[in-house]
């Protein structure tokens, strides 16, 4: 795993250039609610480029970002001139080609499973047989939750979904101390300089 | 050609005898890859090494060509001196040893047919890749003096095994034949009444997968280690996935509240490069920010862990604060227009506090 503090470094750094050129200091924006979403965008896309493109949920991430059309044009401010490679990265509509690989396993899954042979199943008692299928329901309840939970989970298989969350966490972890840092710093330099 | 590809397969050890070398490392291979074989999918301790690798490198080494593997010989030596003392079912961690299963489980399980006439008389279903690992008994029949007891041990574990495999015993070795072309993938030795075909093997190995990184998440997620159960430790990890997105939506409005504007302040406060920071400064920060996250619980025990927690980060910031105005700047902040509901119990948590 990448070293926790070098990535809170970086996303640092990057944040602060995404905020920069947000050209706050021009604009007079008043509005707690139009800044508290420049802000989060700015760390969001900032920690997905420290990904580089390498994991799902950054590219879904900055999809998104440059799909709404209000914060089209923050995020690409804020990405700057060399997003243009990780624009491309994440324009390659990750959706659609998740679901063309999910379709094309159901296709190959429906031709292997016309020519099986009948294995003969040792027949579990009824009782086991309901609790399994409980249990797998609440299994897929749980794992549709995460899937929205997680930027650009829906389209990922069971196993990509669990690494994607792992990465996802661990960014989430890093963004919170760090804004949590920030957030106390500046406090503290208002208070004395008041 | 013969000895070569023994070598070749079990990697240069110089300082010892080599064939000696080679029978040992081939038994403890099989072993340890007839141990991966047979524990039960619930208690996962096979993937011990995976787990301590991050979830990307493991996906990795298994996919990983084993001709790759060459390479991985030099660390032989410390792994089989290491697994040698283990007598539980703990792996080393070492990358080489995906890499090595893969490559070993063909001959395993057709070395395996040929070493059983010396305990059992099982008959030996040999393949074509018999005359590959011929090298490996040979060397092993030569090598009497060394740790007899270790060879009884792993005779009395080979019994075992072959009972249980027995029945898949043609079907693995067949698949191990098909497959030994598409060698990337990790073997998996079908149990005793369990379905051989291969959808049912693709189907455990699927699901082998995805309980190894379980296992990766539930270290991950504080307070998940002790659970047991997919739909609940699954639960916890949306959980706290739900905290830590909120937490960042607080954090972000907080931001927001404080500064007028947003780059005014960062140069003044970059710009006060200092000592080290203070201990209680920010743990005493952290403290009423965790209380979102139990709402409900909302105990004083959890005041001491951000402490702990957040005392380390501070080496890496190296930046002096004064902590006498801390409880104030959370005052204010209270005042402001809040839409979210945790911003309304944070704030009724501290009234409490104070």
């Amino acid at each position: 795993m990448r070293h926790p503090s070098s990535l809170k470094q970086e996303f640092l750094k990057k944040w602060i250039l995404g905020l920069q050129r947000c050209g706050f200091s021009s604009k007079k924006s008043t509005s707690i609610m139009e800044r508290k979403k420049a802000i989060k965008l700015s760390a969001d896309l900032a920690m997905a480029s420290t990904r580089n493109g390498t994991t799902c949920w950054s590219r879904a991430l900055i999809a998104n970002a440059s799909r709404d059309h209000e914060s089209k044009i923050l995020a690409e401010q804020i990405l700057g001139p060399e997003s243009q490679s990780l624009k491309k990265a994440s324009s390659t509509v990750p959706p659609v080609i998740c679901s063309r690989r999910i379709r094309s396993k159901k296709i190959l899954k429906r031709s292997c499973s016309s020519h099986v042979r009948r294995v003969r199943k040792i027949a579990l008692p009824q009782k086991v047989l309901s609790a399994n299928s409980v249990a797998k329901r609440l299994v897929q309840k749980r794992t549709n939750i995460l899937k929205s939970l997680v930027p650009g989970g829906e389209y990922m298989d069971d196993i990509s979904l669990i690494e994607e969350t792992l990465d996802y966490i661990a960014y989430l972890r890093a963004q919170v101390d760090v804004m949590r840092f920030v957030a106390s710093a500046t406090e503290v330099v208002n208070q004395n300089s008041d | 050609m013969e000895p070569n590809s023994a070598s070749y397969v079990l990697g240069s050890c110089p300082t010892r005898p080599e064939p000696e070398e080679t029978g040992l490392e081939s038994l403890q291979f099989r072993d340890e890859i007839q141990r991966l074989m047979t524990v039960p999918p619930e208690n996962a301790s096979s993937f011990t090494a995976l787990l301590e690798l991050p979830a990307t490198q493991a996906m990795q080494l298994l996919h990983s060509s084993p001709h790759s593997a060459g390479g991985g010989g030099d660390e032989h030596k410390p792994y089989s001196s290491s697994s040698f003392t283990n007598g539980n079912l703990t792996f080393p961690s070492n990358k080489a040893l995906i890499e090595r299963a893969a490559k070993f489980s063909v001959y395993a399980v057709a070395a395996d047919a040929e070493i059983s006439p010396e305990t059992s008389s099982v008959p030996s279903n040999s393949s074509a890749n018999l005359d590959k690992v011929k090298t490996e008994p040979a060397e092993t029949d030569s090598n009497p003096g060394s740790s007899n007891k270790n060879q009884t041990q792993k005779l009395a574990k080979r019994k075992e095994r072959e009972k249980k495999g027995k029945e898949s015993a043609k079907k693995s070795k067949n698949q191990s034949c098909e497959d030994a072309e598409k060698l990337p993938y990790v073997h998996v030795r079908a149990r005793r009444g369990q379905a051989t075909d291969s959808h049912s093997l693709a189907e455990r190995a699927r699901r082998e997968k995805i309980n190894a990184r379980m296992k990766l998440l539930q270290e991950l997620v504080p307070g998940c280690s002790k659970i047991s159960g997919t739909a609940l430790v699954l639960d916890e990890i949306i959980n706290h996935v739900q905290s830590l997105q909120r937490q960042v939506e607080l954090l972000s409005m907080r931001l927001a509240a404080v500064n007028p504007r947003i780059d005014c302040n960062f140069d003044s406060v970059f710009a006060t490069e200092g000592g080290p920071l203070i201990d209680s400064n920010i743990p005493s920060m952290v403290s009423p920010l965790m209380w979102p996250e139990n709402p409900f619980t909302g105990n004083r025990e959890n005041f001491q862990q951000p402490w702990n927690f957040d005392a380390l980060q501070q080496p890496l910031w190296g930046r002096e604060e004064e902590n006498h105005t801390f409880i104030t700047p959370e005052n204010s902040l209270l005042s402001y227009d809040s839409s979210a509901n945790s911003a309304s119990l944070h704030s009724n948590q501290l009234k409490m506090e104070l």
